[in-house]
């Protein structure tokens, strides 16, 4: 099946009972077979067509405050209109999941830089490189969500037209068994709690005392692990910064239950994805290079290729881009000589998102590995497993080199 | 890991096809990979859809280059791009071609298998969409899948309306195809890289290579209403002396205007090959 028909049964084996999106290549197809599994009787849920991709977010926001099981999906300049909204969805705590086809503004072949442009957003952000990945972590994505220590909304990203219209062999797991793995939603706090002003200055001591994120704040009102505090608009002026330090915890938190979901999926389905990261041959690897997306899949053929010329070489796969998996990009650092980075994305006038976050990442380290950075498949431009063997080879061999080079490569162009 | 590009035209089914036959494939046991290359859509202009199949999961996410196996669904798509770029040597093509196998223009380190797809699908389904019809070639010549399994897959991505039509299709074409032919010393046709390769609007573009058929307008009928010349898709037509004209230059033979015209005064003629 084609990638986006993955996000479709991942929804519908999800049991999301509310769906809103409006249309734009290479998402549309998403909703559209999601409509006919309504139209059919298939997926009891609710269909909300609307008028625009703001509306669309803020319906899945109103009916997960509600109780409902929210979906939305879109791609590129729908993401884009759709922005705020998106903030607004994080503020509330809102476990809505959102479908993502990577699509490049202002064409239509893909790139992450629309998704990685929402990264100030609050939203989880995980990405796929295969549909049978795809329809896993749409399924996943719920129990990440709506997980009372994170409750926070979760985007997953696959490549538009690489994934999105591309067929290929999908494993459709049994309606039964996710079922026992994902539980029926229910809403915490459909209506604003009494006790929520006490709430707050509850927990501006608890930051006060010095407790912090280690420690995690427990509400009177709430369930154990719980805070409400950020799904209501409470305080005014200085205060609401506490929503952001708020939100800024549960990001922290989500690390943890990111990797719990990951391996209780695996246990029950017999496919897991490394929590944050994967790594790919990285035993005894003196270079690694890291993707997300699509270019992890042809990454790892060009890998194969060059173990088998005797190159001690490995893939770093990063799947949640947030929250951002510092502590093992630290890990894999002290194990190898060169980290090369390519990045489908551009963050113009600094250079590669994901290259900044691993610079940035490995900072404080006394020892720190070469990092390179590569651009490739900008636009949709084809990256060929030769392009990634080359900047493989060439991260390879900084090793030893003088000068720590910032500048990065642009493979392809 | 066995590559196959498909050539066609927007509308003859290129993108189907190879989800047909990867579907088919992977109902044999097979890894398969189908990969459609979507431009901006439009009826006539040139496409490609790749296909890849393995006894393992594939991972290649990058475009077929160097493809084993070359489908091409239309005839004449050879004069304007070069099919067999990249082709494997001793590699196969197989082609729709109404005409004796050494005249479809392709010559190489190849072989080369033809069947006269468009007249299969135009008895069979009326409509001139090739695809079903040149995957029944394939299963012929390859022996890579079974017809039933073609004929199951074709469940899935086909309305329920058509499935018998195209299997018919499939089982006919894979009747009148005969064993592929070497084709080193075939006469070959020169590969003119037009502009109209592009799916551009035409009224800058020359299409009239995208045709299977052409509009002929029997000037004694036309009442000169200009409802052909509203409906035309490529404002190729326009109105001399009252009567409406075609330049074929810029008509991609979509047959719209035949399909309009109230007064039966256009007829559509196959090109030809």
């Amino acid at each position: 099946m084609v990638g986006n028909k993955a996000v479709a049964y991942a929804v519908k084996l999800a049991r999301a009972n509310l769906i809103a999106a409006y249309p734009i290549t290479p998402q549309t197809t998403i909703v559209e077979y999601l409509s006919e599994f309504v139209a059919s009787g298939e997926l009891p849920a609710e269909f909300v067509t609307v008028e625009g991709e703001i509306t669309a977010q803020l319906v899945c926001l109103s009916g997960s405050i509600a109780g409902a099981r929210a979906f939305t999906a879109t791609s590129g300049e729908g993401l884009l209109y759709m922005s705020h909204a998106l903030h607004h969805t994080a503020r509330y705590w809102a476990p809505v999941v959102m479908a993502v086809a990577n699509r490049s503004v202002r064409t239509m072949q893909p790139d992450h830089t629309d998704l990685l442009a929402q990264r100030e957003t609050g939203w989880i952000q995980l990405y796929c490189e295969n549909n049978q990945e795809v329809l896993d972590t749409g399924i996943m994505a719920y129990k990440i969500a709506e997980d009372d220590r994170v409750r926070l909304p979760v985007a997953f990203a696959l490549d538009g037209y690489v994934l999105s219209f591309t067929a290929e062999p999908v494993s459709i797991p049994e309606q039964e068994k996710v079922d026992g793995f994902l539980k029926p939603f229910k809403s915490k706090y459909p209506v604003l709690p009494e006790t929520w002003d006490a709430e707050l200055e509850e927990y501006k001591k608890h930051w006060q005392q010095g407790k912090g994120i280690n420690e995690p704040f427990t509400p009177f009102a709430g369930d154990e692990n719980f805070s409400h505090l950020t799904m209501v608009s409470w305080g005014k002026g200085h205060d609401l910064q506490w929503r952001w330090r708020a939100h800024q915890e549960a990001m922290m938190r989500a690390k943890k239950v990111i990797k719990e979901v990951d391996e209780e999926y695996g246990r029950l389905f017999g496919r897991s994805y490394g929590g944050l990261l994967e790594e790919y041959r990285c035993e005894d690897a003196e270079a690694v290079i890291v993707v997300m997306g699509t270019l992890a899949s042809t990454s790892r053929v060009a890998v194969d290729n060059l173990r088998k010329q005797g190159k001690r070489v490995g893939l770093v796969k990063l799947k949640s881009y947030r929250p951002f998996p510092s502590e093992e990009m630290q890990d894999i650092a002290k194990r190898v000589k060169a980290i090369g980075v390519i990045d489908r994305n551009i963050s113009l006038g600094e250079g590669g998102i994901v290259y900044g976050s691993i610079r940035s990442a490995l900072y404080d380290q006394v020892e720190k590995p070469k990092v390179l950075g590569y651009y490739a498949g900008l636009a949709g431009r084809e990256v060929r497993v030769r392009d990634i063997e080359n900047a493989t080879e060439k991260t390879l061999k900084a090793i030893g080199s003088g000068v720590m080079d910032s500048t990065a490569t642009w493979i392809g162009g | 890991m066995i590559e196959i590009r498909f050539h066609g035209r927007g509308g003859q089914g290129a993108v189907t096809a190879v989800k047909i036959l990867a579907s088919a494939i992977h109902l044999e046991g097979k890894f398969t990979q189908a990969i459609p290359m979507y431009g901006t859509e439009r009826r006539g202009a040139p496409v490609v859809a790749f296909c890849r199949i393995d006894d393992k999961r594939i991972r290649e996410r990058d475009l077929v280059h160097e493809p084993d196996i070359v489908v091409v669904l239309d005839p004449l798509l050879n004069r304007s791009v070069d099919v067999t770029e990249g082709l494997k040597a001793g590699g196969l093509v197989i082609v729709n071609y109404p005409g004796n196998i050494k005249d479809t223009g392709l010559a190489g380190n190849f072989k080369v298998a033809a069947v006269d797809a468009t007249k299969i699908a135009l008895d069979v389904i009326g409509r001139p969409i090739t695809n079903t019809a040149i995957l029944g070639a394939f299963a012929k010549v390859t022996g890579l899948v079974k017809l039933e399994s073609l004929a199951e897959a074709v469940n899935g991505e086909l309305p329920s309306r058509i499935i018998a039509s195209n299997v018919e299709t499939m089982k006919r074409a894979y009747e009148a195809t005969t064993a592929p032919a070497n084709a080193s010393g075939f006469r070959k046709t020169d590969v003119v890289k037009r502009a109209s390769t592009q799916p551009l609007i035409s009224y800058s573009r020359v299409v009239s290579d995208w045709r299977i058929s052409h509009p002929v307008i029997d000037k004694n009928a036309c009442v000169g209403c200009k409802r052909c010349w509203v409906y035309c898709p490529e404002t190729a037509i326009s109105l001399v002396d009252g009567k409406a004209e075609i330049n074929y230059d810029y008509c991609k033979g979509c047959g719209i205007c035949n399909e309009e015209c109230l007064v039966g005064a256009i007829k559509m003629e196959r090109e030809e090959v």
